[in-house]
This record gives structure tokens, C-alpha cells and sequence, in this order.
């Protein structure tokens, strides 16, 4: 394998920063090259924050071009799409975290805040494979809305299984690298409730 | 506790390192024994880094008051002989210029490595300067690295290097290296450190001193040690022939490649897109200053044409222009310079990916017309998300104030005030209120007469800004030069005021400018990832030290006229910015309100931390009577329901800051008594 590409996308202090470093540390355990090439804006939070994922033997610098991207983490469906219109290739999978933030544009009335239905049947005519689901509320469920990132983390290691340099074990290993330690039982559990999810899930 | 990876005495380890934290890295493996620095981005993570690790390594760490000051101490460490390194981002290698500039004549025994973190995109500064120009006018080697790796290890080289040549060696990083992160092999830790020495005539008489009779060449003083850094500039030329950061990878055609810094990863990974069995002659730069010469006219007497590709400035396109002209004129150099390559905005994979397949005549993945189309549609339903201050930001409640202070003011005054205030910004997170809104279209004015712009929320609110305390100086000018159809106004934030406000406010009151001066003090330097500043009580690596308290040194520095206001009480902080204004435009004085009050963020980090549940507040839609003006006060957590026409509040992001119940005249807003699990501490 040349490279693998994964975008992830979303806004700030969802913890798009902390994913890319979990798989990157997967990924250096199976001895290939990394490289997380992350962009925010100039806020602290709430603004918007992708990072492209490189893992692979021919990687060198951060970014990945137009239509490069494997894999789409959606971790807010706005950002989602505006990343995944831009990276996402055609027939590449996106898991898309259906829970809205909105922005101060569409706050003050100037700009319109578009609907699911449209941002999914986007990826479509775009030719994604998709999941969606309101993962956020799966992460309250388990304890905390804060476990949202890897609870989508679970549901991608569920449906890319095989075509990942990296085992579930990996991910998990980084988990409890990168994780502070009273949140590593949390974030093991949203992970698998991610996974599973991805298992009873049926793409249409 | 948990140790930072990059104290790890485990040399041969691989581990993912941002390259800011690789050049930390670099130094720890260098023996850097003083690091200075000015928050930045992209360059803050260097000193964060190495003040994690500090003790453990016996480093001195320090935030300092701004970047000169930092540059200044460096220099003083490397002068008894110890290994410094100083940084910054690109707008920072302005402020220190001027010792740069001078310290070469003479240079240092201790080595001293220069990082500077260029943000070429302007991701996070007002300007895509490449500082390489800068390094190159004072005559020091410079290093860019094309990735992490490289990043360290020019850091643990530039200490070596730069006590070689007893001058300082500049490494120069973009942002898409010092933040970004690739995988890194550890090399071992530097134990021993310099010995720490003061000899006033050290290897030259009167080393430390550009104005002491040192003779030369048949010139004394700075001229003499001009010389002597010539002749050391000299040197340097014949040994970037000969460093291993500079190399060759032959090709079987003749056309070729000079690749500098990042330029070289990017050069790899267009090639690793093009199935071709041409192979390209490449030229991998890691001084772009100066040039190996003779390495590269061997090079370029292969071929027939050549393209530089590099960050920033067309620096080694136009060294290797000229070079060419000497050694070979029919090889045609192309580049950021010739046009080949657009010459602003970020260089990026796309464009070298396009130019290097130009050059090697295969073919790249472009997306069909069809999808384009595709595209184009999906692009039009995607709402702009321009940046937001946080939920709870004090600077709302500041940025409310003074919108409707003026308002009032110019209403007051209605007969003298005909046209507009300024309101002149300044550098931080406060800044955001000057970014405007993304989804609105402006047309420029074409008529020169002073006009009033309305906008009803806080990101539309600066009128000028430009750099770190370049409000208050700016300000000043507008004053002194007659402007008098609206009072004038300058914001700053409290890491700014020491970073670059306190000689221009004493300028202010010496040369006595009418103009109101707003401190936004929030104890930290906030947009940079909340490093300290000198209100906060603690150091860079932690250590308690006193709070500087801006009234204070306001006072001493001649503001007769100060208040203190708090941000979250809207009335009574009104009341003074009122009253200030008025001191200002009827008694003609320099005054100043400092609106005070701790980052919200920050805030509810520590109540997060302590375990502490964080409340919030509800819209009761049955008394909003959709007026929107809460919507106005631009806090992230307010939204508007459309199609019932009422504001609403997301309890996750909501901090209980109290400004929008303050703001409602129907008082529909209150504090919520339902517990929700926010990510307001993230
Ligand atoms: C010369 C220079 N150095 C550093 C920076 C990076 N920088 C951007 S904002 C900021 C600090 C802002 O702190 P403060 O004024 O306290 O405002 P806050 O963000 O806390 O609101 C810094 C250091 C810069 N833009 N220019
Ligand atoms: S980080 Fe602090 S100062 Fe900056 S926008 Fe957020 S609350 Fe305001
Ligand atoms: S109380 Fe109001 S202004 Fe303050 S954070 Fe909550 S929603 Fe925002």
C-alpha cells in the first residue's frame, strides 16, 4: 500500500485532533509512515478543523489532494460536507455524525444552516458510501458527549476493517496511550459500542 | 505524572512529533541549556514543550514580554557561552531584527539556533512574510527542513554549526511542518553542556561590544567586525558544499528539480503520483542560504531545465538564477519567480504536483467535468462557518459595550460628531472582531469622505488592524492628523499591552493624543493556546510570580484617567466606557478602561478539571419575543429557530456567562436548573 488517506472533519473541541493521533499511532506500530497534517481556524473553539490522515510507505508531506481521501470521520455534517465535497474519493466511505453545530452566519440570518436529507443525499450524488447516525447522542448515552470522536472511530474500525493497515487491537492500544488514564475505560467502551454499531448497521 | 515523550531517553525509538515538538526534540539533543520565545502560531509548541520538560532536564525556559526581549536574552546566554534557542512565528522575527542584525558583528561563543515558524496561507497571521529574506540580509546560514526529522535534527546541527562559526544559525519552519506531525526517530540526549564564561576580549577584542576599537582590515569598530563576519560568511560557503543536509538523487533525463524545505516533500509525493519512468533529477536544499555553488552548478550542467520549488519568496530560485548565469545560461530555471508557479498563497502539494508533471510530461488525477458539476451544486448548500469567539467570552460583553458606548456617544454629541468613531483593533482573540462574516459581500467605496458602517454584531465591530499594539499607535495618528467626526478608539488584549502597548501609551500621553484606550484583560495570551502572560501570577514553566496589574503601570506610564469594568456586568461597565469617552472627546486626554475578567475557557477548563458541573441558561419561548438581540451578542451558544421565530440556547456549549440574560429586554432568559453534560471544558 502506497498510502491510505483518512479526513477528518469538524469543529473545534470535538476531538479531531486527538483521532488523527490515535490512528497515527496505530499505524506506526505496524512500522509505516505517518504524517497528520491539521488545520484550524484562528478560534479557540467552534470554529472549523480538519486534519488529513497520511499513513502508508510513500508518504512525505502533510496533505492529501482533491479526491484522495479513503476514508471521511464526519464529526459535524456541515464541516463533513465542505471537507468531504473537496477530499472524499468517489466510492469512499463516510461516516457522517448527524448532530448539527451551527454558525454564526446562519445564527445572524445570513447564511441557511442546509438539512440532513440534503447533506446526505450530497454524499451520494457525490458517490460515497455513507453512515449516519446521531453518534452524539450515542456518546451521551454511554457518559458523556465528549466520546463522540471515538465512538465514530469504532463505527469506521467496524466497516473499513479490512482494508485498515491496523487491527482493532492497534486502535485500542493507542486509545490507552493517548487518553489520559481516567477516561480509558470510557473511551475503550464508546469504541466498542462504535464497532458494533458498525456491524448491525445496513448501508443503503 | 506523566513525562512528555520528547524527554525520553530512548534513542532509536520511533514516535509521532509535531514539528514543533520535534524541534524541542532537536534541542534536548543538542544540549540547549537557555530557550526563549513569544507565543506564536505555528511556533508556540517549542517552548510549551521544552517548559514541560525543563526540570527534568536542567533547562532555563521562559515566556518573555515579546519576542525582542526573548531574542535579547538568547543572545545574552549564548554570549557566556551557553547553547540558546529562540523562538518565533514569522511576524515575531520582525521585532527582533534589530539585535539580529547587529549581534553578527562579532557573533557569540555559545551556540545559538534562531526557529522561526513562517505561516505561508496566513493560516494564523496577518501576513505570509517569508522571514528567509530577513536571515539573509544579516548573513547567517540557514536551515529548512522538509519535514519533522529534518526539523530536529537541523535544531541538534544548527547548536554545532553555529559554535563552528561563532554566529547564530537561523532554522526556518512553515506551518505545514511545525504543525503537522510525522514520525521521528529519537537520537541520544544531550548530557553535557557548555561551560558558562565571561571574557571580555574572547577570541576578538571587545567581543561584546560593536562600538569597541576592535581594528581590521584597516577599519575599526562595527566596520572591523563586519569583516570578521564576511570572512566567517565565507567560510560557511565552503562548508554547506560538504553538510549532509544538502544532496542529490539522479535522474535519467535532462530536466530536474531543486527542492528546498518542505518544497523536497512535496516534489516526493507528486512524484509518488506519477507513474512515469522518468526519473527526475532532484536537488534536495537544506541551506537555502547560502547555496552549495559548486554542488549546484555540477547539477545544473546536466540539464536543460530546472524547476525550484520552495516555500514562500522565490529565495533560491533567484540564487539559482544567478548562479546559472554564470556557470550555464541555457539552463532554464523555472519557479514561484519565472510565473510557473503562482507566487502567493501557499505553495501546496497541488501546484507542485501540476508544475513537477509538466516537467516530466505524464499525466495527474484531475476529476471528470461530470463531477466537477457534482461539485459545484453540493458547494452551493454549504453554509460559510466564519470564526467565533467562545461561548462566554468576556470579550462579548467588552465588544457590547463599546457598540452601544458609541452609539451613545456620537448621539450625545450629535452636532460635533458628524460622520464615524474608529475603532482600531489589535492582535488576539479579540481580533475575531474584525473578521466579519464570511456569507456577506462587500463592495468597495470609491468616495473619499468619511463614512458610518452599521453592523449588529461583535464581528464586524474593529475598524482597523493590522499588528501586535499596532491599534494604540495607529490611533494616535488618526488624532494628531485632525480626524474628529467620531471619537477614537483602540482595543488590545493584556499579553499585547506588555508584549508592544506600554511605550506607545506613554507616547500617547507625552504627546498627548485624545483617544480611549480599551485593555482586554483576560489573564492569559488566550489565541495563542493560553500561555501566561504577565497578569496571570505564573511563569513558563510554572513557577508562581507576581500579577502585574495594568491600572498600575497605566498610571505610571502618565493615564491620569482609569477604570476597571467587568465585562459581565453590561451596565456598569457601560457607565465607565461612557464616562471615559467623554473625558477623552470634550477634555481632549488619553484614558483607558480595562475590562477585566478571566477567559471563559480557561475558566471552565479548571471547573471541568475540579469535577465541578458547568450550568447554563434556557430561552422561556413563551416570553421571547423574537427581537434577536441576544442572536447580536454573538455567543456561539445562541442560535435562532427559524420557524418559530425564537432564540434558543445549546445547553452543551452554554457557560452560564449571564450576557444574554442581561441583553434580553423581556428578561426571557434564565439560568436553567436541568444538568446537562456539556464539552464546554475540552
Ligand atoms: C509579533 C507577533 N507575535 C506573536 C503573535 C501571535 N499572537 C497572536 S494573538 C497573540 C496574543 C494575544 O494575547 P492577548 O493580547 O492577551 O489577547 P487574548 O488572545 O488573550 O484575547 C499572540 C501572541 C503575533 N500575531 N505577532
Ligand atoms: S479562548 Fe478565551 S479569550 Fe479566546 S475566544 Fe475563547 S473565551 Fe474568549
Ligand atoms: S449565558 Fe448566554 S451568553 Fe453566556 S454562554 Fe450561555 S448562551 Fe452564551
Amino acid at each position: 500500500m502506497r498510502y491510505y488517506h483518512i479526513m477528518i472533519a469538524g469543529v473545534g473541541g470535538q476531538g479531531n485532533l486527538l483521532l488523527s493521533r490515535i490512528i497515527g499511532d496505530a499505524a506506526l506500530s505496524k512500522g509505516l509512515r505517518v504524517r497528520l497534517g491539521e488545520t484550524f481556524g484562528a478560534a479557540q473553539r467552534g470554529g472549523s478543523v480538519h486534519s488529513h490522515v497520511r499513513i502508508g510507505k510513500e508518504v512525505y508531506g502533510p496533505l492529501m489532494l482533491e479526491d484522495e481521501a479513503d476514508a471521511l470521520l464526519a464529526l459535524e455534517p456541515l464541516e463533513g460536507l465542505r471537507r468531504g465535497v473537496q477530499y472524499l474519493k468517489e466510492g469512499g466511505l463516510a461516516i457522517l455524525n448527524t448532530r448539527k453545530v451551527s454558525s454564526i452566519d446562519v445564527n445572524v440570518g445570513v447564511a441557511e444552516y442546509p438539512s440532513i436529507e440534503e447533506i446526505i443525499e450530497s454524499f451520494r450524488k457525490l458517490k460515497a458510501r455513507i453512515v449516519y447516525h446521531d453518534f452524539t447522542k450515542i456518546a451521551e448515552e454511554i457518559g458523556s458527549p465528549r466520546l463522540m470522536n471515538v465512538v465514530v472511530l469504532g463505527v469506521f474500525a467496524g466497516i473499513a476493517e479490512r482494508e485498515l493497515p491496523f487491527t482493532l487491537e492497534d486502535l485500542k492500544t493507542a486509545i490507552r496511550g493517548r487518553v489520559p488514564q481516567r477516561w480509558v475505560e470510557l473511551n475503550l467502551r464508546a469504541f466498542d459500542v462504535g464497532y458494533e454499531f458498525s456491524k448491525n448497521y445496513i448501508m443503503k | 505524572m506523566v513525562v512528555h515523550i520528547v524527554g525520553l531517553d530512548k534513542p532509536g525509538s520511533r514516535f509521532l512529533l509535531q514539528g514543533n515538538e520535534a524541534v524541542a526534540r532537536g534541542a534536548l539533543e543538542g544540549g540547549v541549556q537557555v530557550a526563549t520565545g513569544y507565543p506564536g502560531t505555528p511556533s508556540s509548541e517549542v517552548i510549551e514543550t521544552l517548559a514541560e520538560i525543563a526540570k527534568d532536564h536542567g533547562i532555563y525556559v521562559e515566556w518573555s514580554v515579546n519576542e525582542k526581549v526573548a531574542f535579547d536574552v538568547a543572545v545574552g546566554a549564548a554570549s557566556v557561552g551557553a547553547r540558546a534557542l529562540v523562538t518565533a512565528k514569522n511576524a515575531g522575527v520582525n521585532w527582533y531584527m534589530d539585535m539580529f542584525a547587529t549581534v553578527v558583528y562579532g557573533g557569540l561563543p555559545g551556540g545559538l539556533v534562531v526557529y522561526a515558524a513562517d505561516d505561508p496561507g496566513a493560516f494564523y497571521s496577518s501576513t505570509e512574510q517569508d522571514t528567509r529574506p530577513l536571515a539573509r540580509s544579516v548573513g547567517v546560514l540557514i536551515l529548512e527542513p522538509a519535514d519533522q526529522q529534518e526539523s530536529k535534527e537541523m535544531v541538534r546541527l544548527g547548536f554545532d554549526y553555529s559554535e563552528k562559526f561563532e554566529l547564530p544559525v537561523f532554522v526556518r519552519s512553515v506551518t505545514r511542518i511545525s504543525h503537522s506531525t510525522g514520525d521521528v526517530t529519537f537520537g541520544e540526549i544531550r548530557r553535557e553542556r557548555n561551560k558558562v564564561f565571561f571574557n571580555r576580549h574572547y577570541g576578538l577584542p571587545f567581543r561584546y561590544n560593536v562600538y569597541g576599537p576592535y581594528k581590521y582590515g584597516g577599519e575599526v569598530g562595527p566596520s572591523a567586525k563586519h569583516a570578521w563576519q564576511l570572512e566567517r560568511l565565507d567560510s560557511i560557503k565552503e562548508f554547506v558544499e560538504e553538510v549532509p543536509l544538502n544532496w542529490v538523487e539522479e535522474g535519467n533525463v535532462d530536466v530536474g528539480v531543486v527542492a528546498s524545505g518542505i518544497g523536497y516533500s512535496y516534489v516526493k509525493d507528486a512524484l509518488a503520483r506519477l507513474d512515469s519512468g522518468v526519473k527526475l533529477w532532484i536537488f534536495k536544499v537544506g541551506t537555502p542560504y547560502p547555496l552549495p555553488t559548486k554542488k549546484l552548478s555540477k547539477f545544473l550542467s546536466n540539464l536543460r531545465e530546472v524547476l525550484v520549488v520552495e516555500e514562500g519568496d522565490p529565495l533560491v530560485e533567484e540564487q539559482v538564477r544567478a548562479l546559472s548565469k554564470d556557470c550555464c545560461p541555457e539552463v532554464k530555471v523555472l519557479g514561484r519567480g519565472s510565473g510557473t508557479i503562482r507566487s502567493f498563497g501557499e505553495l501546496g502539494l497541488a501546484q507542485v504536483l501540476r508544475a513537477v508533471s509538466n516537467l516530466v510530461g505524464s499525466k495527474y488525477y484531475e476529476p471528470s467535468d461530470e463531477r466537477r458539476k457534482v461539485k459545484a451544486e453540493v458547494r452551493k448548500i454549504i453554509a460559510p462557518r466564519s470564526s467565533m469567539m467562545c461561548a462566554g467570552c468576556p470579550h462579548l460583553g467588552t465588544y457590547w459595550v463599546l457598540r452601544f458606548a458609541l452609539h451613545k456617544t456620537v448621539n450625545k454629541y450629535r452636532d460635533r460628531f458628524k460622520g464615524a468613531w474608529i475603532v482600531n483593533g489589535d492582535i488576539g482573540c479579540y481580533e475575531m472582531g474584525g473578521y466579519g462574516l464570511f456569507a456577506k459581500e462587500i463592495e468597495p467605496s470609491k468616495e473619499k469622505v468619511t463614512k458610518r458602517v452599521s453592523f449588529d454584531n461583535p464581528y464586524e465591530i474593529l475598524d482597523t488592524n493590522y499588528i501586535m499594539g499596532g491599534g494604540i499607535g495607529v490611533a494616535q495618528g488618526q488624532y494628531h492628523a485632525g480626524y474628529s467626526e467620531g471619537p477614537i478608539v483602540a482595543v488590545a488584549g493584556d499579553s499585547t499591552f506588555f508584549h508592544a502597548c506600554m511605550p506607545a501609551l506613554l507616547n500617547a500621553t507625552y504627546n498627548k493624543a485624545a483617544i480611549t484606550f480599551l485593555v482586554l484583560d483576560n489573564s492569559w495570551t488566550a489565541m495563542t493556546g493560553h500561555q501566561p502572560a504577565p497578569t496571570t501570577g505564573v511563569t513558563a514553566t510554572g513557577s508562581p510570580s507576581r500579577v502585574y496589574k495594568i491600572e498600575e503601570i497605566a498610571k505610571a506610564l502618565g493615564v491620569d484617567d482609569v477604570w476597571v469594568a467587568d465585562p459581565y456586568d453590561l451596565k456598569s461597565a457601560e457607565e465607565s466606557l461612557l464616562k471615559a469617552i467623554d473625558k477623552t472627546v470634550n477634555e481632549n486626554k488619553t484614558t483607558l478602561v480595562i475590562f477585566r475578567r478571566e477567559c471563559a475557557l480557561q475558566v471552565v477548563r479548571r471547573l471541568t478539571r475540579e469535577g465541578k458541573v458547568i450550568t447554563h441558561y434556557v430561552v422561556d419561548t413563551g416570553r421571547c419575543v423574537g427581537c434577536r438581540l441576544c442572536v447580536q451578542l454573538g455567543c456561539p451558544a445562541i442560535g435562532w429557530d427559524k420557524n418559530a421565530k425564537k432564540a434558543f440556547i445549546d445547553p452543551t456549549l452554554c457557560v452560564s456567562c449571564t450576557l444574554c440574560a442581561q441583553v434580553c429586554p423581556v428578561k426571557a432568559i434564565k439560568p436553567s436548573t436541568e444538568e446537562v453534560v456539556g464539552v464546554k471544558g475540552v
